[in-house]
């Protein structure tokens, strides 16, 4: 299995394009209105605006690390080909799973970087610590999502199913507008999402707060119930078609 | 011998294998064959005889419907577990931004090293591309890494689907030496393939498949003796079908109005012994062998109803 994650990472770390693309975008974002004053939430714009394209980053780049990739591979043959190898299906799944974990630490490494110089964000070294806990260890639903994308669409469709799902869960889930001035049946919805759980998660940690536990148990179910439809995917696909 | 250990088991059991996709489509019919430990088979058909099916049901991609699969004497799963198997899938692709070299050494580790990468590399002929990315490889390259990812486990059993289909000439020669190799050192081999000339070259037996049925099954002289028979057509007046069956190589006639239909095994020897009968023949048609008529003679008689209604319509018309 380390030889797997490695084999996905070196392949993987080889689309420079890809990534830059994926952080470039939250980059941009932050480097645009970091500088801008306020409080919010009990957090100045800068550590705030850290946390939101954080989240946003690392969920794309968990997702892009399992879904549309996965789903040009399901089509090319190739997970047939790793399919009739003793690679363990539970082998696979953790494989993806830290795969996804390794991918969203270069953003999550720029972005922290720019907020300590760029951004004069201020965090003791618990509260920073506890902020990269919480963001690497939210990534892992987002890889379970971006799993069943890829297991569910075929290679066109989930390139641009993913794009949707990403942009619903940053704005529904209040991380590109506040949550709070969203519509009362889209607020709704948005605080359902993980998303919005993963955000609050982050900002509590970054005010030095104690970490939700509801947040926590959403996140824990959303995982769940998506590795569960992974694995009933993949179980399906092997035997039926 | 009852107590068949997983040593003595034969290397195939496939028996009365039923696969149908969507409720519908049969892709294999109460398909049954067992392979001894050891052999090179072929797995002869043309396309969409369910040969594909077959293979993806003996690695274990694909359940059967009804029937029983056993490799090396284990479910398939098992056997793909254990890293026993190998198999060349048709439109098995490879991933994307790996180089030949890691793709290579990642299915060596997977397997735990059983073969080594100089190895893999001189077998599936690949030592000059080990650098190259395989999005940048031709067809053939892509299907020469396929081949050592099969081999890199040094299966007991290794299943090749259409394995020669994007190889060059040249290419295919290095292929089936490297196959004779690795048979040679005691793997059983199962290729797949709709080219007797290849199945007659490579296996010691060959397996007739159409339509999701075993149709012949037998060494490829046995194989080849379906494919010299001939149909040989032509009219003839009130034409007395139990004397043009006494004539040399003749198996089967059938006759509707003057439209007559032969088939025979030696149309060399037929055709002078039909003249010399005397009567007035027209219209001769001799219907060429390969593949393709060997199958027809193995499933001869609506096909040659359907023929000989059809002459007889022609001169009706």
């Amino acid at each position: 299995m380390i030889a797997f994650l490695r084999f996905e990472i070196v392949r993987t770390l080889r689309n420079v394009r890809f990534l830059v693309m994926l952080i470039a975008f939250p980059v941009l974002l932050y480097l645009i209105y970091a500088r801008q004053h306020g409080m919010s939430q009990g957090l100045t714009v800068a550590t705030l605006l850290l946390v939101s394209m954080a989240v946003y980053s690392g969920m794309g780049s968990a997702m892009f690390a399992s879904g549309p990739q996965l789903a040009r591979e399901r089509r090319s043959g190739w997970m047939r080909q790793l399919r009739i190898s003793p690679i363990s299906t539970p082998g696979w799944f953790a494989a993806k799973l830290a795969q996804a974990i390794l991918l969203i630490i270069p953003g999550l490494a720029v972005l922290i970087a720019l907020a300590l110089t760029y951004g004069h964000v201020h965090l003791a070294a618990g509260q920073l610590g506890l902020l990269v806990a919480v963001l690497v260890l939210g990534a892992i639903p987002f890889c379970a999502l971006g799993l069943v994308i890829g297991l569910m669409f075929d290679s066109q469709t989930a390139q641009v199913a993913q794009m949707i799902t990403l942009l619903v869960l940053a704005f529904l889930g209040g991380i590109f507008i506040q949550w709070s001035s969203l519509p009362h049946g889209m607020q709704l919805i948005g605080k359902a999402l993980p998303s919005y759980h993963l955000a609050q998660l982050g900002w509590n940690a970054a005010a030095g707060h104690a970490l939700g536990l509801t947040d926590i148990a959403v996140l824990a179910a959303w995982t769940a119930g998506l590795a569960a439809v992974a694995l009933w995917r993949w179980r399906s696909e092997s035997t039926a078609a | 011998m009852k107590t068949a250990s997983v040593e003595a088991s034969p290397a195939v059991v496939f028996r009365d294998v039923v696969k149908i996709y969507n409720g519908r489509v049969s892709a294999l019919d109460h398909a049954s064959f067992e392979i001894a430990r050891g052999a090179t088979v072929a797995l002869l058909g043309p396309n969409g005889a369910g040969k594909s099916t077959a293979i993806d049901t003996m690695l274990g991609l694909r359940a059967p419907t009804s029937g029983l699969v056993r490799v090396l004497g284990m479910t398939p799963a098992d056997a793909v577990a254990a890293g026993k198997i190998g198999g060349m899938v048709q439109t098995g692709g490879l991933p994307e931004g790996a180089k030949v070299s890691e793709l290579i050494s990642l299915f060596r580790q997977l397997y735990r090293g059983r073969r080594s990468q100089a190895e893999l590399l001189r077998l599936a002929g690949l030592s000059e591309l080990a650098d190259r990315r395989v999005d940048q490889l031709s067809g053939g390259q892509t299907q020469r890494v396929r081949f050592a990812l099969a081999l890199a486990g040094r299966p007991e059993l290794l299943f090749l689907d259409e394995p020669t289909a994007a190889l060059d000439v040249e290419a295919r020669r290095g292929f089936w030496q490297s196959v004779r190799t690795i048979a040679g050192q005691g793997t059983t081999v199962l290729f797949a393939t709709h080219y007797l000339d290849e199945a007659d070259a490579n296996a010691s037996r060959i397996i007739v498949v159409s339509h999701g049925r075993v149709l012949a099954d037998g060494t490829p002289a046995q194989i080849k003796a379906y494919t010299s028979v001939r149909t040989i057509r032509f009219s003839m007046p009130a034409p007395d079908t139990s004397m043009l069956l006494r004539l040399p190589g003749v198996s089967d006639v059938s006759a509707d109005g003057e439209a007559v239909a032969i088939r025979s095994g030696d149309a060399d020897a037929t055709l002078p012994a039909l003249y010399a009968l005397g009567r007035p023949v027209r219209g001769l048609e001799v219907g060429g062998g390969g593949l393709e008529e060997a199958l027809l003679a193995l499933t001869h008689d609506d096909t040659i109803a359907s023929h000989s209604s059809a002459v007889a319509g022609t001169k009706a018309g």
